[in-house]
C-alpha cells in the first residue's frame, strides 16, 4: 500500500488543486451547519469538522435526478434520451461511518440482477476520500454498534489520519492510488503505521455509545405484532428528516415533469415515514398510520435489510438523533426492542 | 447494459372495451424494435410498468399469454392518473412498457398437475394468461384437468367476453362462470364465487388452485379449498402493492424482507404465512 505524510496545513490546498483537475465533493460551511458541497474554483474545504449535515449519498443518489427525457409528437410522447450525469469525481472529507454507507447501498443498486445504472456509473467515478475520525465528534456516535469504527476503510479509496500535527495518507485501492500525484513524496514510515493502529484503538474506545444492534434482529423476527411498537410513533411529525438525512435511506420516487412539449422522469428522494408512501390508487393504504411506518423504518434497517443482504441499514452516524425535532432517538428504540 | 428505467417503445394496435361500464378496456402493443419484442421473454402471472411519459407509469398484470406472438396485451381498469391517460388513447399511440418484471405463476410446479383456476372480477387478466398458456396445443399435453371459476357481479362486467365463448366450447377445459345476479338475457350460473367452487368442488387430488380476486371474495373461497382439502402449497395467489420502480430498489412494495414486485407478485399461501400480513 502506498503511503504519504504531508503537513496538516497542506491539505486543504492540495484538495483545492484537485479541485481544478477533477469535480470535487467537500464539506464547506454554510451559516452554523457543514455541507457536502461540489467545490467551485478557488474554494477551499473544510479539513477540520466534526461532520456534515447531510449525508454524501447525495453525491450517487441525488435528492433530485432526472432520469430521462421525451417529447410530444404526433404519435404519442417519445423518448429522446437518457440524461447521464455521471463525471469523474473525488469525495472529499468523508466520515468512515459515511463511507461505509456506500458499501450497503452497494448492496442493494449494485445487484446481480437490476442494477441500477444512474447509481453505479456515478459510484465508478467517484474516488472517496475518508477523514478518519481520530475523535468521534458526537455523543452520538454509534458505528461500533452497527459494524463500523472510526477507521473503517469500508468503500474508502483513501483514508487519511490526523497525527500529531501531520496527516498520513493511505492508499487503499488503484482508485485512490490515481491521486498520488497530489500528495508529495514524503512516505510513511513502520512507526507512524503503528502510531495508527494505536490511534484507531483509541479512537474506537471512545465511542460511548453503544446499542445491541444484532441482538434484536431475532427479536424482531417474531415480534412483527408487539404492542411495543404502539409506543414510539405518536409524537412523531412524519417530516421524514430522519430517512433524508440517514446516509443509507435510500426509498424514491418517480415522477413526471412536463413543460410545453418537453418532459423529462424524475427520480426524487422519498420516505417511509410519508403517508402517501404506500397508499394505493384504491386509498387502500397498506401502512396506515405512522405506527406502522416506523415499525417499517425500524424492521427495514435492523431485519429486513439483514435478511436480505447480511448487513445492518445504520452506519450509526446519529444524524437521525441529532436532528429529529422531537426527539425520537433509533438508539433508545434499539435498547427498548432488546428488553422484549 | 441495459437499463432497467427506460421504457420499451410499444404502440397500441388494439383496444377492446371490456365492460359496459366502459372502464376497463385490454390495450393490445407492439414493440417499434424487432430486438425489443425477442428480449421481452415473459411467462404468465408476470407484470410490466406501463409507462406515459408525462403522466407516470403504473404495474399491471400482463393478460396475454407468451404463446400469443407479436403482442402483448394489458386489461386495465381506469382509477387513477396513468390508467385515465391510457384510457383517453387511440390505436396508432405510442407509449412505452418495462418489463417484464416479478416471478410468474410456478409452471414447473403447475405442470403434470390438475389446475383450478379461480378469479374474480377484473382480477382475471393473469389467470387469463396463465389460461391460454395452458391452453396452447403444445403445453396442453403438460397440465391435466383444467377447472376455471370465473365470476363477476353481473353479467356486462365479465371481461374477454368472447373468449369465455370460445373456451366454453372446449372439451379440455371445464369453465364455470358465474354472476353474482344475472340480467334477462343471462342463461349461466349465479352465485357468488366461493359458492360455486364449493359446488364444482374440484378434487385436491394432484392439484393446485390459482386464485385472483377482490379480497372479499378470496377471504370466503379460501375456506372452500380448505374442507376440499386443498393445502397451503397448493394454493397460490398474486399480491399487489403501490409501485413505483419495480426492480426492488425504490422501497414501497415490501411485505416483510420480501418485495412484491421482485420477489412477488406470486406467492403461495403457505409462502405468505411467513410474511407479516402488511398488504
Amino acid at each position: 500500500m502506498e503511503t504519504r505524510l504531508i503537513k496538516k496545513d497542506a491539505l486543504a490546498g492540495i484538495v483545492k488543486k484537485m479541485a481544478v483537475d477533477v469535480r470535487v465533493y467537500a464539506p464547506v460551511k454554510e451559516g452554523d451547519n457543514v455541507f457536502f458541497t461540489f467545490l467551485a474554483q478557488g474554494d477551499e474545504p473544510l479539513t477540520r469538522f466534526a461532520n456534515t449535515k447531510n449525508a454524501p449519498k447525495n453525491l450517487f443518489f441525488p435528492h433530485t435526478e432526472k432520469m430521462m427525457r421525451y417529447t410530444r409528437t404526433a404519435r404519442g410522447v417519445e423518448f429522446t434520451g437518457v440524461r447521464s450525469e455521471a463525471k469523474e469525481a473525488v469525495l472529499f472529507g468523508a466520515r468512515p461511518c459515511d463511507a461505509r454507507s456506500f458499501t450497503l447501498l452497494d448492496m442493494l443498486f449494485d445487484q446481480e440482477k437490476c442494477q441500477d445504472l444512474f447509481y453505479i456509473e456515478k459510484r465508478a467515478k467517484t474516488t472517496v476520500i475518508a477523514l478518519n475520525c481520530v475523535h468521534p465528534p458526537y455523543a452520538t456516535c454509534f458505528c461500533t454498534s452497527v459494524g463500523g469504527n472510526p477507521f473503517s476503510t469500508e468503500g474508502v479509496d483513501v483514508a487519511i489520519t490526523e497525527m500529531n500535527g501531520e496527516y498520513l495518507i493511505e492508499f487503499l485501492t488503484p482508485k485512490g492510488e490515481e491521486l498520488l500525484k497530489y500528495f508529495g513524496e514524503a512516505k510513511a514510515d513502520e512507526k507512524t503505521a503503528a502510531a495508527k493502529q494505536a490511534a484507531a484503538q483509541k479512537a474506537a474506545g471512545e465511542i460511548t455509545s453503544t446499542i445491541p444492534a444484532t441482538a434484536i434482529k431475532p427479536i424482531l423476527d417474531v415480534n412483527f405484532e408487539h404492542p411495543f411498537w404502539n409506543t414510539i410513533h405518536e409524537r412523531c411529525l412524519a417530516c421524514g428528516t430522519c430517512t433524508f438525512l440517514c446516509p443509507t435511506c435510500h426509498c424514491f420516487d418517480i415522477s413526471d415533469e412536463m413543460r410545453g412539449a418537453d418532459g423529462v422522469r424524475l427520480r426524487n428522494w422519498d420516505s417511509c415515514m410519508f403517508p402517501m408512501f404506500t397508499k394505493e390508487t384504491s386509498g387502500h393504504n397498506p401502512r396506515p398510520s405512522q405506527k406502522e411506518r416506523w415499525r417499517q423504518r425500524v424492521m427495514h434497517k435492523f431485519k429486513y435489510y439483514v435478511d436480505n443482504f447480511g448487513a445492518i441499514a445504520c452506519v450509526g452516524c446519529g444524524r437521525c438523533v441529532m436532528s429529529c425535532s422531537v426527539n425520537i432517538d433509533i438508539r433508545k428504540i434499539v435498547e427498548d426492542i432488546a428488553k422484549l | 447494459m441495459q437499463n432497467p428505467y427506460i421504457p420499451i417503445p410499444v404502440e397500441i394496435i388494439k383496444i377492446v372495451t371490456e365492460v359496459e361500464t366502459k372502464d376497463i378496456k385490454t390495450f393490445r402493443f407492439a414493440f417499434l424494435n424487432k430486438e425489443d419484442e425477442e428480449r421481452f421473454v415473459y411467462l404468465p402471472g408476470q407484470f410490466g410498468e406501463l409507462s406515459i411519459f408525462g403522466k407516470g407509469e403504473s404495474p399491471i398484470g400482463i393478460a396475454s399469454s407468451p404463446t400469443q406472438k407479436g403482442y402483448i396485451e394489458f386489461t386495465v381498469q381506469k382509477a387513477g392518473v396513468v390508467t385515465s391517460a391510457l384510457h383517453d388513447m387511440e390505436v396508432g399511440t405510442r407509449m412505452g412498457v418495462r418489463g417484464p418484471l416479478g416471478n410468474s405463476w410456478p409452471i414447473e410446479y403447475l405442470a403434470g398437475k390438475n389446475i383450478v383456476v379461480v378469479g374474480g372480477g377484473f382480477a382475471f387478466t393473469t389467470l387469463r394468461s396463465l389460461i391460454n398458456y395452458m391452453l396452447d396445443e403444445q403445453n396442453r399435453p403438460r397440465f391435466g384437468d383444467i377447472t376455471v371459476v370465473y365470476g363477476a357481479r353481473s353479467p356486462g362486467l365479465l371481461i374477454y367476453k368472447d373468449e369465455l365463448a370460445e373456451w366454453q366450447k372446449r372439451s379440455d377445459i371445464n369453465l364455470n362462470v358465474t354472476v353474482d345476479k344475472g340480467d334477462a338475457f343471462w342463461k349461466g350460473m349465479e352465485g357468488f364465487v366461493p359458492a360455486i367452487c364449493k359446488q364444482v368442488a374440484p378434487s385436491c387430488e394432484s392439484a393446485v388452485t390459482v386464485i385472483c380476486g377482490p379480497p372479499v371474495m378470496i377471504r370466503f373461497t379460501l375456506p372452500v379449498f380448505f374442507e376440499l382439502g386443498f393445502s397451503k402449497e397448493n394454493i397460490i395467489t398474486s399480491l399487489e402493492m403501490r409501485m413505483k420502480c419495480g426492480i426492488g430498489k425504490c422501497g414501497r412494495c415490501n411485505v416483510g424482507s420480501k418485495y412484491v414486485c421482485k420477489d412477488g407478485p406470486v406467492f403461495s399461501l403457505a409462502d405468505l404465512d411467513k410474511l407479516t400480513r402488511e398488504y
